[in-house]
């Protein structure tokens, strides 16, 4: 069954969107991270134009973090100061990000920034977490139970000025420091279409010493007030929001997240991240060989404009 | 003077007829006089000229349907041209979409990795074009009378660039133009064929891609003896987005703002309600 996409100007399966929407959801449900840094990618290797994926993902991006900030709210695991600290950094990232991005699309030079940005991230976070997964499968083949060492420790953090004590993470720290992490997640979002969740978690974790409890809370809290403005700014500069990819997305989300969380509860962790690890490295390589082989056709099209 | 009066009075009478009867037929395009014979003197740089001998349209025409809806099931459409003619004679049909000012960038390989090194505008870049004849063209128009019929490649070679460039250069363009737009299905690259029944009666498919660019579409049928153009009928056939599509696309491009607040609380709503029903399951 074709579906024709208004801002996309094409038609294509729904089935294929709702597929790449379910495959999302199901990262999200198994991960807790938003499927977006998969998903974008993908819509692309099916032929939505850049521009116009990214763009609509972050609109999926909006209603994957709703759902979840609602269960993490109920559970108190937001950090609101925090949250509201990083939406500052944020908020100034995203709409910088997203003049960039409109002249990078004037210049005719967004599609190959895209690439060249997700090859980048891809296969740096797919190697990580290969090597991460493999090291701890390795150990506890070794002995089995050994307990995980302390992984953060403050060096940076105790320098900058203008302090602030964030109570429920239990953080003394520079307001710089956050507001930094969530303008370089901004303009990530605005870029890739991203939530970033895959690395203002970490960033979260590592670099501010959060607790893990109210991590994905506050990431969640963040993401969505980001998502929304990177949607609002897209849609005012380039009007390349979809709403009809979004939609065809987020249900396929709806499907794919439950089975996810359930997958999730069954595999062990280790597999998990080995077996997604595999998974980003093949979107980071398939990327790669699109950069690198001989197009078939080396020219391309810009934006019509019609005649007065 | 007086063949313009002629001209005038001709088109008068066709759209007279044309609104007095059945299916309507547009005001013929001009074309080259046929002359007198053969040997028919036509002044070079002359404008092209109607035949006016008969007050009843030689070539009669119709579309399959009035316009190309682009619905939110629209996957590319196929139109039928059908119509009668005085025989004998042949048919040509071409299609020609709205010019527009078109970018065309060239990827080129920087340290090995393919990005978009240069850009040339050209400006009156038709949307569509595609040609569709009972006979094989250069046959039909062989004696080099086509006139105003052009094949793709005539056709292109009269698009203006946006600036100047070295010629080589502008072709290689050029070249990169046509290859995208016949790659997305826009500028087909064989000749349609149209069938001719009974001697007088015609039909034609005329396929467009799903990947169709908005606009007023032109379709003219051309009908030839002796490799001369003695009647043409043009049709105008919009193309656009209609229905659910065309208020979403119409609505993003005038109030991207409102859009954009509609876009954030149909994901807010989806992303809520969604959430619930996972959560009740």
């Amino acid at each position: 069954m074709e579906i024709y996409l208004p801002i996309a100007e094409l038609s294509i399966n729904v089935f294929v969107l709702l597929g790449l929407g379910a495959a999302a959801g199901l990262l999200a449900g198994m991960f807790g991270v938003g499927g977006g840094f998969l998903a974008t990618p993908l819509l692309i290797f099916v032929g939505i134009p850049p521009a116009v994926a990214v763009a609509s993902q972050a609109n999926q991006v909006i209603a994957n973090s709703v759902s979840s900030l609602q269960v993490q709210l109920r559970r108190g695991n937001v950090d609101l100061r925090m949250g509201a600290v990083l939406l500052l950094g944020g908020m100034i990232g995203s709409t910088a990000g997203v003049a960039l991005f409109t002249y990078l699309k004037n210049i005719g030079q967004i599609d190959f920034v895209i690439a060249v940005l997700y090859v980048v991230m891809l296969s740096t976070i797919g190697l990580l977490m290969l090597t991460e997964s493999l090291r701890t499968y390795i150990k506890r083949r070794r002995n089995p139970g050994a307990p995980r060492g302390k992984l953060h420790t403050h060096y940076l953090v105790h320098r900058l000025p203008l302090k602030l004590r964030f109570y429920k993470s239990k953080l003394y720290i520079s307001a710089l420091l956050p507001v930094g992490v969530g303008f370089v997640i901004g303009i990530l979002s605005a870029i890739l279409g991203v939530g970033g969740g895959f690395v203002l978690v970490p960033a979260m974790i590592y670099l501010l010493g959060m607790p893990t409890t109210v991590v994905i809370g506050t990431s969640n809290f963040q993401i969505l007030f980001v998502a929304a403005n990177v949607t609002f700014l897209q849609a005012v500069t380039n009007g390349t929001v979809d709403v009809v990819l979004a939609l065809l997305l987020i249900l396929g989300g709806v499907v794919g997240a439950p089975i996810g969380s359930r997958l999730a509860a069954k595999l062990p962790g280790v597999v998990l991240r080995g077996l997604m690890s595999v998974l980003i490295l093949a979107v980071a390589a398939q990327l790669l060989v699109e950069l690198l082989r001989t197009p078939s056709l080396p020219f391309s099209l810009g934006a019509r404009e019609a005649l007065q | 003077m007086r063949r313009l009066m002629m001209i005038l009075a001709a088109s008068f009478a066709l759209a007279a007829t044309a609104s007095a009867q059945g299916p309507r037929i547009d005001a013929p395009t001009p074309a080259p006089l046929p002359g007198t014979g053969l040997g028919g003197s036509t002044v070079p740089g002359a404008p092209p000229s109607v035949p006016i001998e008969s007050e009843t349209p030689e070539l009669i025409v119709d579309l399959s349907r009035a316009r190309v809806s682009i619905t939110s099931a629209f996957h590319g459409e196929s139109i039928l041209m059908f119509g009668m003619f005085d025989p004998p004679g042949e048919i040509v049909v071409v299609v020609a979409g709205p010019p527009a000012r078109e970018t065309v960038m060239r990827k080129e390989r920087v340290l090995g990795l393919w990005l978009n090194t240069g850009r040339q505008a050209f400006l009156d870049v038709p949307a569509y074009y595609a040609i569709a004849a009972s006979q094989p063209l250069q046959r039909l128009l062989a004696r080099g009378a086509g006139g105003e019929i052009l094949s793709l490649e005539d056709r292109l070679s009269t698009i203006r660039p946006d600036g100047s460039r070295d010629p080589a250069e502008l072709a290689k363009f050029r070249n990169g133009l046509v290859e995208v737009k016949r790659d997305e299905g826009l500028y087909p690259a064989a000749i349609g064929q149209v069938t001719v029944q009974a001697g007088r009666l015609f039909r034609v498919d005329l396929p467009f891609p799903s990947r169709l660019p908005e606009g007023v579409y032109d379709v003219r049928a051309y009908l030839l003896r002796d490799g001369r153009i003695v009647a043409a009928v043009s049709r105008p056939l919009p193309v656009g987005k209609v229905g659910f599509s065309a208020q979403l696309a119409g609505w993003a491009s005038h109030d991207g703002a409102l859009y954009g607040l509609g876009a954030i609380f149909m994901a807010l709503l989806a992303g809520w309600l969604g959430g619930a029903l996972v959560r009740r399951l």
